[in-house]
Formats: structure tokens, sequence, C-alpha cells
């Protein structure tokens, strides 16, 4: 079965499941709200949505460039300077196993309710990955090229743009799986926990109306939001590495 | 181009990969070295191209240090596992080499893969050849900058027995046309055979220089020539000469 078809199967059943599940439990709608109220929600409410996504966006791409600017300038500091890494591993080790909850908090308390924590627990959560896979990646060149640069007198910049880049590259866009979409649900969480703007503060405010139909038409877009950042990233994936499909003919 | 080691010596902490070795290769001579794992061969070659420094004595290549002649282009290695980006076709791997020497008198790479027998393959890429094909890209990038010195560290240590001679074959019928000089480093006799002017053979342990025999055999020396009678005579002087080398190093 192709991925495509898989994809197209899990559409359609999603709201079929979910029709089911209600007549099974005959949950009362201000629980569990059909499809076609929640489908309501995003039609007529659909500029205020899209509003608070434009938000979120906003603060999941600052906090997503920040992030890939310091974890690439780190992983490259590390390839020339092993004692700053070797000097940066307890540091990473620690911010990355405190709960990110407790260091936001700590972030509102200082910087209060500005864009500013909400843009570091995006890098909080999106950081790690891409300076974990591009390190590995920028150490993963061939040793046999490496020599042969060596051997034709190469500079450190060409040996790095030539070699290294290239080959940290597939690491690099492995890394954009995993964080790009968390750049999306950080930046979520972070409007939960405090901020008035959002699709994050959007749940705070359905869930404190009882409004079970908004909570879930946000929940719908921000997941659509996270995949719909996956499967962008996929498909630059298959553009990169489109040679690597081409078979002999 | 001339490559003198003066009493080399080389260790790696409390190995001894080379001890006291001294070696003229003279200007155009292909010299194959050969010996048991461990003989230092491989540190050999890897301290003429200017990648390892000996712990003592020399290597002076045309006079100068290995270093030197590296700036100066004249240097051209492949080992074993073909150093080629998966990302680049073959014609592009091999223009990589240009675009770090320039291409003041080099060879243009399209002519030298379709020279090579890679006529149709210019636009595959490493994945999409086979392994045979890609040792011939992987020295097509390693002769395309047109160096005096090249230097093969086991380049079809990787290839299946048939597909092995044909590559030394054409790499014998390669390099009579042009007049480097070569070091190649192996562990096949009969490829060691039809291909030097000299195997040095090295026993282990520490590595150093058991025998140098000369080939005497005339050129060009095609496959049917594996069969006869010189050419096997020659074989066997080698090979008991490994074999006195392996006695040498337990």
């Amino acid at each position: 079965m192709n991925e495509r078809l898989a994809y197209i199967i899990m559409i359609v059943s999603a709201p079929i499941i979910w029709v089911l599940t209600i007549r099974i439990t005959e949950a009362p709608s201000f629980l569990l709200p059909p499809p076609n109220m929640v489908a309501d929600i995003m039609l007529s409410e659909h500029q205020d949505l899209l509003f608070h996504t434009r938000i979120t966006l906003v603060t999941a791409l600052s906090g997503y460039v920040v992030a890939n600017i310091i974890a690439i300038s780190l992983s490259v500091s590390f390839l020339y300077l092993p004692w700053l890494e070797a000097l940066a591993v307890p540091w990473t080790v620690v911010i990355k196993n405190v709960p990110f909850v407790t260091i936001a908090t700590i972030m509102i308390i200082i910087l209060g309710d500005t864009p500013m924590p909400k843009i570091i627990i995006v890098v909080l959560v999106t950081f790690f990955p891409i300076l974990a896979n591009v390190t590995k990646g920028l150490k993963s060149a061939d040793s046999v090229m490496l020599d042969r640069m060596q051997t034709l007198d190469s500079s450190q910049w060409e040996i790095f743009t030539k070699i290294r880049w290239p080959s940290a590259l597939p690491y690099y866009i492995a890394a954009h799986e995993i964080a790009f979409t968390g750049s999306i649900i950080g930046a979520v969480v972070a409007e939960w926990l405090f901020a008035r703007e959002g699709l994050g503060a959007l749940i705070v405010r359905g869930m404190s109306q009882y409004r079970a139909d908004r909570v879930w038409a946000v929940t719908i877009l921000a997941s659509a939001l996270a995949v719909g950042a996956y499967l962008l990233v996929k498909a630059v994936e298959k553009y990169l590495f489109r040679w690597q499909v081409e078979d002999l003919t | 181009m001339t490559i003198e080691f003066s009493r080399v010596s080389k260790q790696f902490g409390e190995v001894e990969a080379l001890d006291d070795v001294s070696l003229t290769i003279d200007d155009g001579e292909f010299v194959t070295l050969i010996g048991p794992s461990g003989c230092g061969k491989t540190t050999m070659l890897r301290i003429a191209a200017g990648l390892e420094e000996p712990s003592a004595g020399s290597v002076a290549v045309n006079g100068g240090t290995p270093r030197n002649a590296c700036r100066e282009h004249q240097i051209g290695v492949a080992f074993q596992r073909p150093a080629l980006l998966a990302s680049r076709t073959a014609l592009r791997n091999v223009g990589m080499t240009l675009e770090i020497t320039g291409r003041d008198g080099a060879l243009s790479p399209g002519d030298l893969l379709t020279d090579f027998g890679l006529g149709e393959f210019h636009h595959h890429y490493p994945h999409q050849l086979s392994g045979g094909m890609q040792q011939r890209v992987n020295i097509a990038a390693a002769l395309v900058h047109d160096p005096a010195i090249l230097l093969l560290d086991e380049p079809f240590g990787a290839l299946d027995e048939l597909t092995r001679e044909s590559m030394g074959e054409w790499l014998g019928g390669v390099l009579s046309r042009s007049s480097k000089t070569v070091i190649f480093v192996t562990h096949s006799v009969e490829e060691a055979t039809i291909l030097s002017d000299r195997v040095v053979v090295l026993s282990a342990r520490p590595g150093r220089i058991s025998e140098v025999i000369e080939i005497g055999l005339p050129r060009p020396r095609s496959r049917a020539f594996r069969t006869n009678d010189n050419f096997l005579r020659e074989v066997a002087r080698v090979r008991s000469s490994l074999y006195r080398a392996v006695e040498l190093s337990n």
C-alpha cells in the first residue's frame, strides 16, 4: 500500500471513528462535540482562528530560527574546538533534562507575558535534536575523503563546504523532522501556560468557557500545523536527496 | 619525481609500525609494497602522502617534504574505500579534485572517465555503480590533476577475483601511457608481479624491508601474460620471498 493512500484512509476514517464513538458512548455534545459542530466553529470563527494561528506560527518560527542559529554555530565550534564540546556536555545534559515547564514559569516571572519566554521555550524544545544531529553529521565525514583533501592541500573552508557540510546534511534534515514539528508544539504549550493570544491561549479560553467545540477546533488546527510542518520537511528531504531514488537505467 | 625514505621509523604508541626503513623510488618507477598485516606498508604510503609524520628519519619527495609536494599538487591518492561523495555524480566527483587544485595542467574529467570505460556513466551516482566502476572513478579523481606521483593503497582489495584481474590490467595500461612515479600497496602477489618494476617485501613487528625484488619482465604485460612461464616464475620468486618475510615476522 502506498503512503498517500494510507493518509487518505486516515483522513476519511478519523471522523467516522469520531461519530461512532459519540453514538456508542452517547456522550453529550458539550463533552464530545460531533464533527459538523466543530466544522461550524472553524468556519464561523475562522478570522479569529487564523489570527491566533498566525501568532502561534510567528512564535514557533522565530524560536526555530534562533534554535537553528545557536545549534549550528555550536556544532561547528565543537568540530574545531573539542575542548568546548567537552565543556558544554554537562550544560547540555542539565538544560535538556530540566522540565521545560518549570523553566518557562521562571521565564515568565522574569520577563512577563512577552514574546521572549515563548521563544525561549520553543528554542529549548527544538535546539537539542539539531545540535546533536549536526554535531554527529559533521563528524561523519568519510576519513578517506578527508585524507584526499589533505593531499590536495585544500583549505579548512573547502573541506567544510565540500565534505563536512554535505555529510552533515542528511543528519540535519533528520533533525528537522523532529524539531520543526516540535517548534509548533512548543509554541502551543508556551501559550497554553501563560499567554493571552495564540492557539494555546484559545485552548485555555475554550476550556474555561466549557466550549469543547472550540477546544476541538483548535486541536485540529494545531495538529494540522504540526503534521504540515512534518510533511514539509519530508518533501524538502525528498527533493534534496532525489538522487538517492534514481535507479540505474 | 623521486621518493626517498631515509631511515624512517614510526611508532603508534607501543606499536612499532616501521623500523629504520630506507628506500629510494626512482622517477617514473612503479614500486609495490607487499607483506603480512602489520608490516607498515600502509604507513609508508601515508608518510609519503604527508598524512603521517615519521617518528624518526625523513622522507623526501623530489628533494622536498611530502607536504610541499601536496602544496604543488604533485600527489594523487586512492585507497581501498573509494573517496567519493554520495551526493555527486561520477563526473562531479572527479571534478571535485579540480575544484581544489584549479584547472592548470589538468586533464578533462569527462575525457578521463570516458577513457576509463565509463563513457555512459558520467551522470551516475556512486551507489548506481559497481565496485569496480566506483574504483575507476576514484582513481580518475586521484589522477585528474595530473600529479607526478600516484599513491595507491589496495585499490582493488574489495573487488572479486575476476574484476580485480581486469582492473589490474586496466591500471597497467593506463599507467604505461604516463610517466608517473607509483607506490602501490597490495596483498596479491600476482597483482604486484604484473604491475611492478620492483616489489618491496616487508616483514612485520617491527615493519622492516625484508627483500627488494626487481621484476625482469618486458612490458606491456597483458592478461595472456598471466599464464606465461616467465611470469609464473617471477610470481613464485615474489611468493617465496613473501613467505620468508612472514617467517621473519613470527
